[in-house]
């Protein structure tokens, strides 16, 4: 840069021979730094400050707050909300595990390319139109109160065990769709590659497409168990005591919301940490696999 | 304290409201009160009054409100000629139980469905005086533990089951100290799970119960019925909170009872089967 020195300016300072001065060091503007967080927390003040007055001067608002907002409610019906809210979770994980083996099955199946596996391949698409067609909730209901009917020997017939099943089976062909995505996403030269190397149908599967199609999926698979984690309270059309229905039971006895609010929030306590789990690895992923492609 | 400084606030907002409209209110308003045209119903000239969609009976026949048969609506036309109101007059909303409990202005007068009146519940809503206390009656398949129950240390080791939105639940963990009975959003789906085998039995107040083993769930029965929860008043119309028709619709019920108009309904429709057995501890 020195060496280029404008000729015009090189002619101003002719006199003053020698390298020129360092620019001036551009020291903490705390009026630059501040000005963006002052207005953004000015602009954030009056936005969630105007919202909050329209809803708290509604006419209805006292009467709204006593009975959705009430704190003595919210801190009576917390500890049965909150045992309802473990039912969720073991429900949650357990049914998770399942879907995810289950799935997997249905998606390796059906991607399975030898002819004599045309008739699995067949049941599987049925399997998955079938149980992506009907709605859960009618699922639950028909396996929670249908099947128990049948008093079945040898078969549990509690609403719990069957209520998941139904979940199992609903999901799973939501899931076994997304494996099947991604399986299908791993480019075509990877089998051949595992073909050439001697490889079987089995052991390609296996060591070569499965890994990379598992890792492809893992942020549509993280939005799927968000939605599980919600969808385990439709079980309390059972008679499971959820944390959902746990809050019923006090609205209904009560005809106080606050119930409601309270298992909002350990929802939300538990499915926003997973949601940024979810961002995190998809970054990771997607991280990994640039610095794999340069 | 803040919730108690608003309370005050809004009281005392109430109370100038209330003050401006009396003042501008000309006096002929005050003299239709009490009479069908009373501007504080929610369509003057006619009595609205919300009940469940469909309705049951014994409290209701042939899912016809409008019909006069049945417990509530016999108490009901029997109100509205006590406040004046012809039987045109008498104008039926179907609604659901959340419907009934919700916040907010309600479409109609008051409501009848078999709601208890309970002390948590007036904080939301306003009620008229009790005009009916029923029995809880237990009900089971035969053949199953729950007939031979004898006591309640018996009845606490059966599965149960009840529907939401009513006192039974209520009743079972108060009384019974049972907490763990599964709640379903339906009585026919309690029936579905007793016929599974998913719970032993259910509870019920005893003119509802014996409409179901009559009915309903033939082959269920009525075990025995059990005492009264005095936390659970009975049952009462529902008001919109602090509902300005309060005081004339209770002046109106206790004219009614005391002429015998409600005992009579009781006898005609409610008949209990006296000969059940009582587990009372």
């Amino acid at each position: 840069m020195t060496d280029e020195k404008p000729a015009d300016a090189g002619a101003h300072h002719r006199a003053r021979r020698g390298p020129p001065p360092p620019p001036p060091r551009r020291g903490f503007d705390w009026r630059t730094a501040a000005m963006p967080t002052a207005i953004a927390s000015l602009s954030v003040i009056v936005v969630f400050g105007f919202m909050a007055w329209a809803v708290t001067s509604a006419e209805q608002w006292p009467r709204i707050k006593l009975q959705f907002f009430n704190l003595d409610a919210m801190i009576a019906a917390f500890p049965r909300v909150l045992q309802g809210f473990w039912v969720n979770m073991q429900v949650w994980l357990t049914v998770l595990a399942c879907i995810l083996i289950w799935a997997l099955v249905l998606a390796v199946v059906r991607s399975l390319r030898a002819p004599w596996f045309a008739p699995f391949r067949l049941m599987v698409v049925i399997y998955i139109d079938i149980f992506r067609g009907v709605p859960v909730l009618l699922l639950v209901l028909l396996f929670g109160f249908g099947i128990p009917a049948l008093n079945l020997a040898g078969l549990p017939n509690s609403g719990l065990f069957w209520g998941s099943v139904a979940m199992v089976l609903s999901y799973a062909a939501y899931v076994a769709e997304i494996y099947r995505s991604g399986i299908d996403a791993v480019h075509e030269g990877q089998r051949a590659a595992a073909k050439s190397l001697g490889l079987s149908e089995w052991q390609t599967l296996r060591y070569a497409i499965l890994p990379q199609a598992l890792r492809n999926v893992v942020p549509a698979l993280m939005n799927i168990v968000v939605a599980l984690q919600k969808d385990v309270a439709l079980l309390s059309v059972i008679g499971v005591r959820d944390a959902v229905r746990e809050a019923q039971i006090y609205t209904a006895s009560t005809f106080n919301y606050s119930s409601l609010i309270v298992a909002a929030g350990l929802f939300l306590l538990a499915t926003i940490p997973m949601a940024r789990l979810a961002d995190y690895l998809t970054r990771r992923d997607r991280e990994r696999r640039l610095q794999l492609a340069g | 304290m803040i919730h108690c400084m608003i309370d005050a606030m809004r009281r005392t907002a109430l109370a100038s409201v209330a003050g401006a409209m009396v003042a501008a209110l000309p006096l002929a308003a005050t003299a239709q009160e009490k009479t069908p045209m009373d501007p504080r119903l929610t369509t003057p000239g006619v009595l609205t009054v919300g009940t469940g969609d469909p309705v049951y009976p014994p409290w209701m026949l042939n899912n016809d409100p409008a019909g006069g048969e049945g417990f509530e609506n016999g108490l009901v036309y029997a109100l509205a000629e006590e406040m004046g109101f012809s039987r045109d007059q008498v104008v039926w909303i179907g609604q659901t139980f959340d419907q009934a409990i919700a916040p907010g202005a309600k479409p109609y007068d008051f409501a009848i469905q078999q709601i208890s009146v309970t002390e948590p519940r007036k904080q939301i809503v306003s009620f008229s005086q009790v005009y009916f206390q029923p029995d809880k009656a237990i009900i089971a398949l035969p053949g199953t533990d729950a007939e031979t129950a004898a006591s309640f240390e018996d009845l606490k080791a059966l599965r149960w089951g009840a529907v939401i939105g009513t006192t039974d639940n209520d009743y079972l963990v108060n009384i019974l100290g049972i907490s763990d009975a599964a709640i379903y959003n339906e009585q026919v789906d309690v029936f579905q799970a007793l016929q599974a085998g998913q719970i032993d039995a259910t509870l019920a107040s005893l003119p509802t119960a014996l409409y179901m083993t009559a009915v309903q769930v033939p082959e269920a029965g009525i075990v025995a019925l059990l005492p009264a929860d005095e936390n659970d008043n009975g049952h009462g119309l529902l008001f919109e909170f602090e509902s300005p028709l309060v005081p004339w619709v209770d002046e109106a019920l206790s004219a009614i009872i005391e002429r015998g108009v409600v005992d009579e309904l009781i006898d005609t429709y409610l008949v209990a089967n006296p000969d059940l057995a009582i587990i009372s501890e």
